[in-house]
């Protein structure tokens, strides 16, 4: 049994891992919540014992016998898994507000497309530099249509 | 009787903040009364924390178990004098950033509700006796700070929130795996139960526990080879912003390595004690090096952060009641400083120079500013370490990180205030309003007088380190 949870829980870590070195912040999101589902487990997999449910009218043997599994680690997972659905509700609502504005969850799509914002911004605050080869601009707006 | 008074004292130190924060998070921030609302509620904090590091400096830590449970089932909340320190410290930096941002005007209708909830996570934090409720607050006072990171909502600011976010959530999973750890080879979650039942336990099975908890706190505190996310959080921020995070939230770091360090782990403490001196060596060089080498006043001022940090990691590695002294009284000048200087470099004008020259001293270590004092703790800890090779290379280290940290400050100072280029945007335009200006002014003074009258802090910083000494 231990050496099941431990497989389970480094392959679920592991594949979280994986996916959060992905370009793509989708992935991102989908790692962390794996891998804060694997340390939910081993909250859980720190007072793994088999017993009954610990409701009040408790058996005879009370808590400090072998007869009611531990009601902590329960108590532990539930806020984990309450925090942990909160902050991924939180990490979508910011890819969802950068996909907004740049029509791409890619990391290196994102920040191309603000190094264009940038140079696009530029270069309505500093018409000197008209003087600069023209077709950029030009190719600034193809890039933002073809999106 | 201090019994009552502690308890409520301590109560209203948490949760003044929380029910103020839920109330406020369904108002509109941009109104005037709603700011002013928020820094009446954490003035009250404030004043709260102040009567209860007076009590625990001199009666020892107040105790109070939440919901009237038995003492051992509910959870505690425990306060002692590391943690009311700082507790105190942090708050005071965001009771001024907020001050700040609502004399110059709330842009965003959720900056109050979310600076209390900041404030809630970090009293609860500082002043908690149970590790699972740290892991809690902690993520309170965190979900607060990715928001606020992304405050203004300029898309490069949202990139950088979602980079912070993702990191610190790697960093607390990683703590949490540590928490549940320690539950289960100790049976228990109150500080107080862990530190002693950890005692008879075989240094090698908790070793990689502290590795796991060092690592999830360097990473808040952007400590060297956990540091990659820092700069890009605190350049794109709004200078209050700022100065929460480096100021209150990094915190987290300092005290959690003392805490989880100095008084549950010590023995673990003591065997990693090389790898933690080389760690904040490095950090103190690199962030150093890395400050010369920048031009933007707030990268600058991030990569010093992390050299910062480097040398609260430094004094802890020395151990012992003055290493120990020696950290908590960097860590809260540090974030004093780290406060003043966002803040002053977010206005212009004049009056502001005077006060960004004088958190430039403060972190160079120049008397009579109040980093001179954790300079001079510093060099009393190194000398105190073991062995005088390891004494005189720390001495040589500290004398060149301050020799650095002397060239970077006065560099900002020069390119801001004395030779304006043209194209620094931090310059144009006309200069901010009155109020700020007379506010960073005020911090100043408090920095320059925590200098020249330094016994308050000095002592409480030397009751802090007894805490975790364990003489109380």
């Amino acid at each position: 049994m231990i050496l099941a949870v431990s497989l389970a829980i480094s392959a679920i870590f592991g594949s979280g891992v994986y996916l959060l070195l992905q370009r793509d912040l989708l992935r991102v999101v989908v790692g962390i919540v794996l891998i804060s589902n694997s340390a939910i487990l081993f909250v859980i997999a720190a007072g793994l014992s088999r017993g009954d449910a610990p409701i009040h009218p408790l058996p005879k043997e009370g808590l400090l016998g072998a007869g009611t599994s531990d009601p902590l680690v329960q108590a532990m997972a539930l806020t984990a898994i309450v925090i942990s659905f909160s902050t991924a509700a939180l990490l979508l609502g910011f890819v969802y507000r950068l996909d907004a504005a740049h029509r791409t969850v890619d990391v290196e799509d994102i920040s191309e497309s603000e190094t264009r914002e940038a140079e696009a911004l530029e270069k309505e605050e500093e018409p000197e530099r008209e003087q600069e080869p023209k077709h950029t601009a030009a190719e600034v707006e193809l890039g933002e249509e073809t999106r | 009787m201090t019994g009552f008074v502690g308890s409520l004292v301590l109560a209203l130190a948490v949760g003044v903040p929380w029910a103020l924060a839920a109330a406020l998070s369904l108002c509109d921030g941009r109104k005037r009364w709603v700011g002013w609302a928020a820094v009446a509620g954490l003035g009250a904090t404030l004043a709260a924390l102040v009567r209860l590091a007076v009590l625990v400096v001199g009666g020892g830590q107040v105790e109070m178990t939440a919901g009237g449970w038995p003492e051992g089932v509910g959870i505690t909340l425990r306060a002692d004098a590391l943690g009311a320190t700082f507790a105190l410290v942090s708050v005071g930096v965001i009771f001024a950033s907020l001050l700040y941002e609502v004399l110059g005007g709330v842009r965003s209708r959720t900056f109050p509700a979310l600076v209390l909830f900041m404030t809630a996570g970090l009293t609860g934090l500082f002043l908690t006796g149970d590790v699972f409720n740290f892991y809690v607050f902690f993520e309170v006072s965190m979900t607060a700070a990715y928001v606020l990171a992304s405050y203004r909502e300029q898309d490069h600011q949202v990139r950088a929130a979602f980079i912070f976010a993702v990191i610190n959530l790697l960093g607390s999973v990683v703590f949490l795996i540590g928490v549940a750890a320690l539950y289960h080879v100790t049976g228990s979650l109150d500080m107080a139960i862990i530190a002693e039942r950890i005692d008879p336990v075989q240094p090698n099975s908790v070793i990689a526990i502290a590795a796991a908890i060092f690592v999830a706190f360097s990473l808040k505190l952007g400590l060297f080879p956990f540091h990659f996310w820092l700069p890009a959080v605190y350049v794109g921020s709004h200078p209050p912003v700022a100065a929460i995070l480096s100021g209150a939230l990094a915190n987290i770091g300092s005290y959690g390595l003392l805490r989880f360090g100095g008084d549950l782990l010590p023995r673990e403490l003591e065997l990693g004690s090389a790898a933690v001196l080389i760690l904040g060596s490095a950090s103190i060089i690199y962030g150093a090096l890395q400050a010369i080498s920048r031009r933007d006043t707030a990268e600058v001022l991030a990569y010093s952060a992390i050299g910062q940090a480097g040398y609260v990691l430094v004094a802890l590695g020395v151990g012992g009641p003055v290493g120990y002294a020696a950290a908590v009284l960097y860590a809260v000048v540090n974030s004093l400083n780290k406060g003043l200087l966002f803040l002053a470099a977010g206005l212009r004008g004049p009056l502001v120079g005077v006060a960004f020259a004088v958190g430039a001293f403060s972190v160079a270590g120049v008397p009579p500013a109040a980093g001179f004092l954790g300079k001079v703790a510093l060099f009393e800890s190194s000398l105190a370490a073991g062995t005088i090779p390891t004494s005189v290379s720390l001495i040589v280290l500290i004398f060149l990180g301050s020799a650095l940290s002397f060239v970077y400050s006065f560099q900002i100072y020069q390119r801001r205030f004395w030779a304006p280029k043209p194209e620094d945007p931090g310059d144009r335009g006309k200069p901010s309003p009155v109020a700020p200006r007379v506010f960073v002014i005020l911090l100043a003074a408090l920095a320059l007088g925590m200098g020249l009258w330094p016994e308050p802090l000095l002592s409480l910083s030397v009751a802090a380190a007894n805490v975790l000494a364990g003489d109380p």
